[in-house]
């Protein structure tokens, strides 16, 4: 924009592109921890998918499972904040273990679509790109988490604390897909057809987990649900109860 | 020696004011703690001094009090949303550091800060002239005028504040439309954030019925998107 800058534009290089992985010297950089980890996911994405292509990927994978796991206790701790009681601890295990369920049940059907669509990505690289996906999305929720705890502090509204939780859970959902997205346009996958089925249908999976895995915001006499529920069902009793942070799961 | 450093203080925050985008990226990339602190003490004095304008016309403990809180409100928006707004540009196409974000957001708030400050002498003027507050005094055009003046100036320094951010960010970025990204992600969150703090540290103007408070009784009681949201419904409810 403007040449005589003193300082040049900080613009990495587009995740997406024809460029190949590992262009440039600092893409081909070992990721040797994990806040090197969550550096790279952030700054420099095509660093990560490159090491994810390179033998003994399975490290940073560990690494950034660690991370994920991590990040969604934590946030899990904001969420159960808004309850308290049971909720501290009964959140964040069932957010962390919500997410890690998910996308393992979600991860067979990936690699199908992946096959399907000519994309030459291994196993390991799409388990790793779902890893990053997690990473990245609960880096980001850590992001969103002083905002949520200041609501869950002033707010007594169990249906407008869902819905806010929902709203910064979309947000990092955009931005882990557009993660999962960059991996596969380097692949020689041939259609994005199967990847965006498949992004709807981990949305779907992760939603209804939310639900099976209620109460996560509000709290209940049960740890678990004794009534099985679809999630936009759950959502419409919700928004029909009470405003009271203690409801009971007959929600 | 004191003179000549305060001089040049006063010349690197006319910088800011002007916008000399290029000067100003190139604080951002270096931690000074001295621009720092020129930055932080403009926000508590020029926001202290608007809050202090804004609720002298209930009474002068209600102008201190909101002269306390206009300025932390400022403060803890840009803290509070640090880490996101780190991460938010450089997923967004603008690779800067958590330092360099939060300084550009303390800049801005600087700007908006100084232009609420320059202000505050004019409505402090205006409710100087403004009769007693009262509990009548509520239905009478004097009311709305003082309530719009602080409104227009919130949003006049506040809009100021984010075009000078937009220009740093583009020179950062070398791109409006990265710039641009970025500057709608922090402004959202930051607004976000902002209206709920403010929510919390109501009263800022005070009401002449209700007792003079630091914070309202339930301050952490509900929050300002569900007053709309009621207001809203109330609004379009017929029967």
């Amino acid at each position: 924009m403007n040449e005589s800058s003193p300082i040049p534009p900080q613009v990495p290089p587009p995740i997406y592109g024809p460029r190949p992985l590992g262009d440039e010297p600092a893409e081909r950089a070992v990721i040797p921890n994990v806040i090197a980890a969550i550096e790279a996911v952030l700054r420099q994405p095509r660093r990560v998918l490159f090491q994810l292509r390179q033998p003994g990927a399975s490290k940073l994978i560990a690494a950034m499972l660690f991370v994920a796991i991590g990040c969604s206790l934590i946030y899990g701790v904001i969420v159960g904040s808004f309850s308290g009681g049971m909720q501290w601890w009964a959140a964040p295990v069932k957010i962390s273990a919500g997410l890690l369920i998910s996308a393992l049940i979600c991860l067979p059907s990936l690699y199908i679509f992946a096959c399907l669509s000519g994309s030459q990505a291994r196993l390991v690289e799409i388990v790793g790109l779902v890893v990053g996906l997690l990473m990245l999305m609960t880096i980001l929720l850590i992001g969103f988490a002083p905002v949520a705890w200041l609501f869950s502090q002033s707010s007594d509204k169990l249906a407008w604390m869902g819905a806010l939780h929902l709203i910064f859970w979309g947000i990092a959902t955009i931005f882990g897909l557009r993660f999962l997205a960059a991996g596969f346009s380097h692949s020689k996958a041939r259609s994005n057809a199967g990847r965006n089925t498949w992004a709807v249908i981990f949305i779907l999976v992760v939603l209804q987990m939310t639900t099976a895995l209620r109460p996560i915001v509000g709290s209940a006499d049960t740890l678990m649900p004794t009534e099985k529920k679809f999630f936009l069902s759950h959502w419409g009793d919700s928004m029909k109860t009470p405003d009271v942070k203690s409801l009971q799961d007959s929600r | 020696m004191q003179t000549i450093e305060t001089s040049s203080r006063a010349g690197e925050f006319s910088t800011l004011l002007r916008a000399e985008s290029q000067t100003v990226a190139a604080w951002t990339v270096e931690w000074r703690s001295r621009r720092v602190a020129t930055h932080l003490a403009v926000i508590v004095f020029g926001a202290g001094c608007f809050g202090a304008a804004m609720g002298w016309w209930r009474a002068p403990e209600q102008a201190l009090y909101v002269a306390i809180k206009f300025p932390f409100i400022l403060l803890l928006t840009a803290l509070g949303n640090t880490l996101l707004n780190a991460m938010l540009a450089p997923l967004l196409g603008l690779n800067i550091s958590l330092r360099q974000s939060l300084l550009a957001i303390l800049m801005s708030f600087a700007i908006a800060a100084a232009i609420l400050g320059a202000f505050s002498p004019l409505v402090g003027f205006l409710v100087w002239n403004a009769p007693a507050m009262t509990p009548d005094v509520k239905s009478t055009a004097t009311y709305g005028l003082i309530k719009l003046v602080d409104v227009v100036v919130i949003a006049f320094a506040g809009i100021a504040g984010n075009v000078r951010l937009f220009q740093l960010l583009a020179q950062l970025a070398g791109s409006w439309r990265i710039a641009g990204r970025v500057l709608v992600a922090w402004l959202a969150g930051n607004l976000f954030l902002g209206s709920q703090l403010s929510w919390i540290a109501r009263p800022f103007m005070g009401a002449p019925q209700l007792p003079v408070v630091f914070l309202r009784e339930g301050a952490l009681q509900g929050n300002f998107y569900e007053n709309v949201w009621s207001t809203i419904f109330q609004l379009v409810q017929f029967d």
